[in-house]
């Protein structure tokens, strides 16, 4: 650092002496000292106010001892050249203070800038816990209410029911303790998502055994689901629960978001080198400004917080697709209704596979 | 079955609970433990047709009692799992247990699994197989569903031999690659899943809706008959 400063210095004042000595038969050699500033500066900006008058000094000692009458000696002739050294150090030193000085306030304002910048990053992280909080808990607790409510009425007024008003209710109470269920795995998944831990384990599936694995995972509201499976089913490498989750994730989002009479419809093809799943809806469908925004996490419909869900599910279909080298995007633009997508790349398989 | 006497073991009151008054409706007797330890005693002293396990002990892996139970323990074994549990489920199915029920579950389900491995205590060795619509004679190796001919690939052939005559039990991606492939053709397991939805689209009236050939996540297959079976 030091031997790097005072190297600079030394060649920097040579530099500049040269450079006096080959303008001197066109300018007076009192104007051409003020050139020496060239020496100073860089160092003041790059090594601090100590080098810098370092350096002024014996630039003004070089100056003086090749340049000022008499030459070669430090002695000087008349006090108009006292006077001109005398301007030009100050200056150099005012000069070299100023620099460091700007060269401090440059380094604590990137001190500020990167405080800044973590408290920025602190805040946002604190309000998308809060926004986690707030989503989850209004997911988790529409569950355990209908839960509770439902056990209530069977314990308080139990004989009164009748036998189908009884199952109706028990079945309620299975219905959400599995949305409940699927609420915690989210979590899980989003999490797992974030910190990067969700590395896939692929394993050669067909489409088909996804399909089929995503709708059992569903359970009996899959009746809603017209599957028609494509003619031929080229295998995928995939993680098969990553990719039954992302398919659970767009059916029960389709489940939600359109009317109980309604059919989902659910199909397969293969296009080139991929095969392209989609999810059909007759819901409300998504306006063109809400597009992108639906796969960050905690994005819902534009009726807010009335709707269903956390809005955590399409953001996690769309990592875990993408983890597993696919692509998921909103296809439709229709007056209703929804089209989701999803490409996987086809795997070319060996004969041997056929047999 | 009835009144065949099940050890039930999970350190979760409220759980084993249910699962004793579930148990004791369907007409089975019921012991119940809380600890490995307690589990070990209760099975020593009067042996029960099953055992149903929680994987997660107090006192102890469940997976580890499995492994101590089967040194002289022959009858069913049932592990309870619960989401991001998976490891210690397929340990415990690798130790010797013979199927798995995800929590939460349904009662319904634990008892059809239960029926399953019971009936299953006894194996058969009938040259014709009968489930549901299902029929394989195994000395002419010839399929049909629904009295209509099924052709099917050697391999498909194999896999679904190994499955009907294990019908209802979980059979995990190892148990069947050495069962269809054997113990030279591993690397061929690649292919299983794929060789499970050609063999699907033969045999499954709705192959997206399979009602036979059904899936047990990230652990293996079963074959089921539908009448029989339970939705989870």
């Amino acid at each position: 650092m030091r031997v790097r400063a005072a190297l600079f210095s030394l060649v920097a004042v040579a530099l500049v002496t040269g450079a006096v000595y080959a303008l001197r038969p066109v300018a007076p050699v009192l104007s051409l000292g003020v050139i020496y500033l060239f020496a100073v500066l860089p160092v003041a900006a790059l090594w601090g106010f100590r080098w810098a008058v370092a350096v002024s000094l014996v630039s003004m000692l070089t100056f003086n001892f090749l340049f000022l009458p008499p030459t070669h000696t430090f002695r000087l002739a008349n006090s108009e050249n006292w006077v001109a050294l005398a301007v030009y150090l100050l200056t150099a030193v005012s000069v070299s203070e100023l620099s460091a000085r700007a060269r401090r306030r440059a380094a604590e304002a990137d001190r500020l800038a990167r405080e800044a910048r973590d408290t920025e990053a602190l805040r946002r992280s604190d309000a998308v816990k809060t926004a986690v909080l707030r989503s989850v808990s209004h997911d988790l607790r529409s569950p355990i209410t209908a839960i509770l409510t439902a056990g209530d009425v069977l314990e308080s007024s139990g004989e009164a029911l009748s036998g189908d008003e009884r199952e109706e209710l028990h079945a309620a109470i299975r219905l959400q303790a599995r949305r409940l269920n699927r609420v915690v795995s989210n979590m899980l998944d989003l999490s797992k998502l974030e910190a990067d831990a969700a590395q896939p384990a692929p394993e050669l599936w067909t489409v088909d055994g996804l399909i089929a694995r995503a709708l059992e995972a569903i359970g009996p509201e899959n009746q809603r689901i017209e599957a028609v499976l494509p003619e031929e089913s080229p295998p995928v490498r995939v993680d098969p629960a990553q990719l039954e989750h992302a398919l659970v994730n767009l059916l029960e989002n389709a489940l939600k978001f359109s009317s109980p009479t309604d059919r989902i419809e659910l199909s397969a093809e293969t296009v080139g080198r991929e095969v392209v799943v989609r999810v059909v809806d007759h819901g409300p469908g998504i306006p063109a400004n809400e597009r992108e925004r639906i796969f960050e996490p905690f994005a819902r419909g534009a009726n807010g917080d009335v709707g269903p869900g956390s809005g955590l599910g399409l953001a996690i279909a769309r990592g875990f697709v993408q983890l597993n080298g696919g692509r998921l995007w909103l296809e439709s633009a229709r007056e209703t209704g929804t089209i989701f997508a999803l490409a996987l790349p086809a795997e070319r398989i060996p004969t041997a596979a056929g047999r | 079955m009835s009144n065949a006497r099940v050890l039930v073991v999970d350190d979760e009151p409220q759980i084993l609970r249910a699962v004793q008054m579930k148990l004791r409706g369907a007409g089975y007797a019921v012991e119940t433990a809380a600890t490995a330890q307690e589990a070990l005693m209760k099975a020593g002293m009067r042996p029960p047709a099953a055992i149903i396990l929680d994987v997660l002990l107090p006192d102890g892996r469940g997976t580890d009692l499995c492994r101590e139970l089967r040194a002289w323990y022959s009858a069913p074994i049932v592990v309870l799992s619960a989401v991001g549990e998976e490891k210690e489920k397929v340990d415990a199915l690798d130790a010797g247990a013979d199927d798995y029920v995800t929590k939460p579950f349904s009662g319904d389900e634990l008892l059809a699994r239960l029926r399953a491995v019971l009936r299953r205590a006894a194996p058969s060795a009938e040259r014709v197989i009968t489930i549901g619509g299902l029929r394989i004679d195994l000395e002419k190796r010839l399929v049909t569903m629904d009295d209509q001919p099924v052709a099917l690939t050697p391999i498909e052939y194999d896999l679904l031999r190994v499955l009907a005559q294990n019908e209802g039990k979980l059979l995990t991606h190892p148990a069947l690659l050495r069962e269809v492939w054997g113990p030279a053709f591993q690397e061929e397991s690649n292919y299983l899943h794929v060789h499970v939805s050609h063999l699907r689209r033969k045999i499954e009236p709705d192959p997206a809706r399979p009602r036979y050939l059904l899936n047990q996540a990230g652990v293996g297959y079963r074959i089921v008959d539908p009448a029989e079976a339970v939705l989870p």
